[in-house]
């Protein structure tokens, strides 16, 4: 008879490996705007009020600046009030109403008003689902005024509240629940990765490259983007490909491995920190030099700059494959045939985190300069780029579908006079809503991410 | 140039001012010290930048019309606000140099200050239009940015002909009496307006050219990971 410790340590090592956390959440959400909700909205305000958000909802000066920094305004001309100054009033109108002195006598007279259901479901209407919070209009505010951090407080206490798109809290939900916001398993996210990685070695010269799972001591820990092991696994293969072929030592966590996070777009830092506790976890086991971010654009921005602030500090640095990408090029690390890409006629897509938000937008240039030849930017582009309509969580709110298309026309606009028939990107959110926009507005051109691009034009050695 | 006023003036021009200066000078106080007090912007990341030259590059957009596509592509708009805003320092200036140094008042300053003046009420006229038929700047607005921008203008238009009349060697007219009581009564009513925007104007941009500064994103002179 087999010793029961034995056979119970036996079904351990076979039992699924649980991700995420223990409990099965659905976030609780309401129907509308009631009573107990609006309740509770108030309640909320005062916690969600930090500097930069209280100087934001207060030092809006009405002058009308951004009415042509916004991708809304400018790709829907005829609805005035996509205008950033009007979509932030709904928030502000009812903060004046709580905080400024001229509204405790004269409401009206500086446009303050109580919270009802009315203007609750305005500001639902137009901080879910009419402001990407790419902070274009605040590039263009002359008083500094933050929209991004203003709409995602006014997005966190709605969300506590129980009002928020009900797909953005699903994919947020599954991401608590399950380690990763498309709940792939861990048995299939190694399989899939061990499959790429034959796939990978398929490749003509690439027989010994590897995709490193759990590998401690690596220097860079990469982590992805869930449509990639999902939808997209041969981005996974192209960026392997690269870091293989340029020698880097690196690794992918089998656990969490998720660089998303989607509590940046429903405000709830709870959450934010939690998944980025997970990340910082996976660093330590694994004992990294770098944390990496795949091409994913709010991802970045949020291991990159957000995650120290929420954890308070990280001992290990933090860098994206867009900048190792072209720091390899810039050492020699790699070879590129631009002759690979001959024929097609290349632009490149700055994502709102990355560039605007995270001050990465010359290190894409270096990677696509070094490996096409016909290269042409879009009007505005780098930190002026329009957002592509697909941030914020856009993507992940489908009763919104109709206006976020429509929001994307300006930056089809400027696609079509490039004359591509590549659009590069670096973000999956972008990605998608690129692809979307390139087929409703019938320009005839690819959407492919820098990995891919590299891949196709290194040389083997 | 020796310009006198009554007594009853001079109570106006300077006492007066005085306690509600005071006023105001608290209520920004207050209004600072409520701001302070909450959490301000946490920066744990490793910077690409720097965050101390990001603000001052911030604070100092105000005079890179080229820095922001919003103020690039509208220069006209631009200027305006340039006059604008000098004037209202120029006309705030000239309520303390009239009673306290009025030998500095001379002729030519006068003039400078009332060519702005003159300018700013022009400015403040098409602003006044602006408001009322631009769609989208008409549903932005409360009565607040109405009787601001209205209030100001008349400030503007009271204080040339005060100029005008100074200039004259006329110190004590019914429009010096008028200009005079609208400092008042801005003094008082200012910190409850948009008017204050000028308070806040400082913390939003510093703050804004802390976090962008900080990320390598104002100044490019950033540092490799």
């Amino acid at each position: 008879m087999a010793d029961p410790a034995e056979f119970k340590a036996k079904q351990e090592d076979t039992k699924p490996i649980k991700l995420g956390t223990q409990e099965g959440r659905k976030w609780p959400i309401k129907e509308g705007f009631t009573p107990e909700v609006l309740q509770k909205m108030e309640e909320l305000l005062p916690s969600k009020l930090n500097r930069i958000v209280a100087t934001s909802l207060a030092g809006c000066i009405h002058c009308g600046m951004c009415s042509e920094a916004c991708h809304y305004t400018q790709s829907i001309p005829e609805d005035k009030k996509l205008l950033p100054a009007y979509k932030a009033d709904r928030f502000r109108k009812w903060y004046k109403y709580r905080y400024d002195w001229m509204a405790k006598v004269f409401p009206s007279f500086v446009g303050a008003q109580p919270l009802t259901k009315e203007l609750a479901e305005e500001m639902y209407d137009k901080l879910w689902g009419g402001c990407t919070m790419c902070r274009r209009c605040t590039f263009n505010c002359p008083m500094g005024v933050d929209y991004g951090m203003l709409v995602r407080a006014a997005r966190g206490i709605m969300c506590e509240a129980g009002r928020i798109p009900q797909h953005l809290q699903d994919t947020i939900d599954t991401h608590y629940n399950a380690g990763n916001n498309m709940a792939v398993p861990h048995d299939e996210f190694v399989e899939t990765i061990e499959w790429i990685e034959e796939e990978l070695q398929d490749e003509d010269g690439c027989e010994n490259y590897t995709i490193p799972l759990d590998k401690r001591g690596a220097k860079y820990f990469l982590t992805l983007n869930p449509r990639e092991p999902k939808y997209y696994p041969l981005t996974i293969q192209a960026t392997a490909k690269v870091l293989n072929a340029a020698g880097v030592d690196f690794t992918i966590s089998s656990r969490y491995w998720d660089l998303t996070n989607y509590a940046m777009f429903n405000g709830i830092d709870k959450d934010a920190k939690l998944f980025a506790s997970w990340i910082f976890d996976e660093m330590k086991r694994l004992d990294c030099e770098y944390l990496l971010s795949g091409e994913c654009g709010h991802g970045y921005r949020g291991l990159r700059w957000e995650l120290p602030n929420w954890l308070g500090g990280v001992p290990f640095k933090i860098t994206s494959v867009m900048e190792l990408f072209a720091r390899l090029i810039q050492e020699g690390r790699i070879k590129l045939d631009k002759s690979a890409w001959d024929g097609d006629v290349f632009t490149y897509h700055d994502s709102c985190n990355i560039a605007r938000s995270g001050g990465v937008w010359e290190e894409p240039r270096t990677v696509i300069t070094a490996a096409v030849n016909d290269f042409r930017e879009m009007e505005h582009n780098r930190e002026n780029s329009f957002c592509c309509g697909g941030g914020g969580g856009a993507l992940a709110m489908p009763e919104f579908s109709p206006r976020r298309i429509a929001a994307g026309k300006i930056k089809a606009d400027e696609i079509r006079a490039t004359g591509a028939t590549v659009v590069l990107q670096s973000c999956h959110n972008c990605t998608d809503q690129l692809k979307e926009i390139c087929e409703h507005y019938k320009i005839h051109a690819k959407v492919m991410n820098l990995a891919e691009l590299l891949s196709e034009a290194i040389v083997i050695a | 140039m020796e310009n006198t006023v009554s007594h009853a003036l001079y109570i106006l021009q300077e006492p007066v001012q005085y306690v509600c200066l005071l006023f105001m000078a608290s209520l920004y106080a207050m209004k600072i010290y409520q701001l302070m007090k909450k959490p301000g912007p946490p920066e744990k990341a490793e910077l690409k930048g720097d965050r101390y030259a990001g603000a001052v590059h911030s604070l100092a957009n105000v005079l890179r019309p080229w820095g922001m596509e919003s103020t690039r592509n509208h220069m006209y708009f631009y200027t305006e606000f340039v006059i604008f805003h000098i004037a209202v320092a120029l006309t705030i200036g000239s309520t303390f140099l009239i009673p306290l140094t009025p030998w500095l008042m001379t002729p030519l300053v006068s003039k400078v200050i009332m060519v702005f003046m003159g300018l700013a009420f022009l400015i403040g006229l098409r602003r006044i239009y602006r408001r009322f038929t631009v769609p989208e700047i008409r549903i932005i607005s409360s009565p607040d940015d109405y009787f601001a921008i209205t209030l100001m203008t008349v400030f503007f238009g009271v204080g040339f002909v005060t100029m005008y009349l100074w200039i004259q060697g006329r110190p004590e007219t019914g429009w010096m009496w008028i200009f005079f009581l609208m400092t008042t009564f801005f003094l008082l009513y200012v910190p409850f307006s948009k008017i204050s925007h000028y308070v806040l104007y400082p913390f939003g941009r510093v703050m804004y050219g802390q976090i962008f500064g900080g990320r390598g994103v104002l100044n490019r002179n950033v540092r490799g990971n």
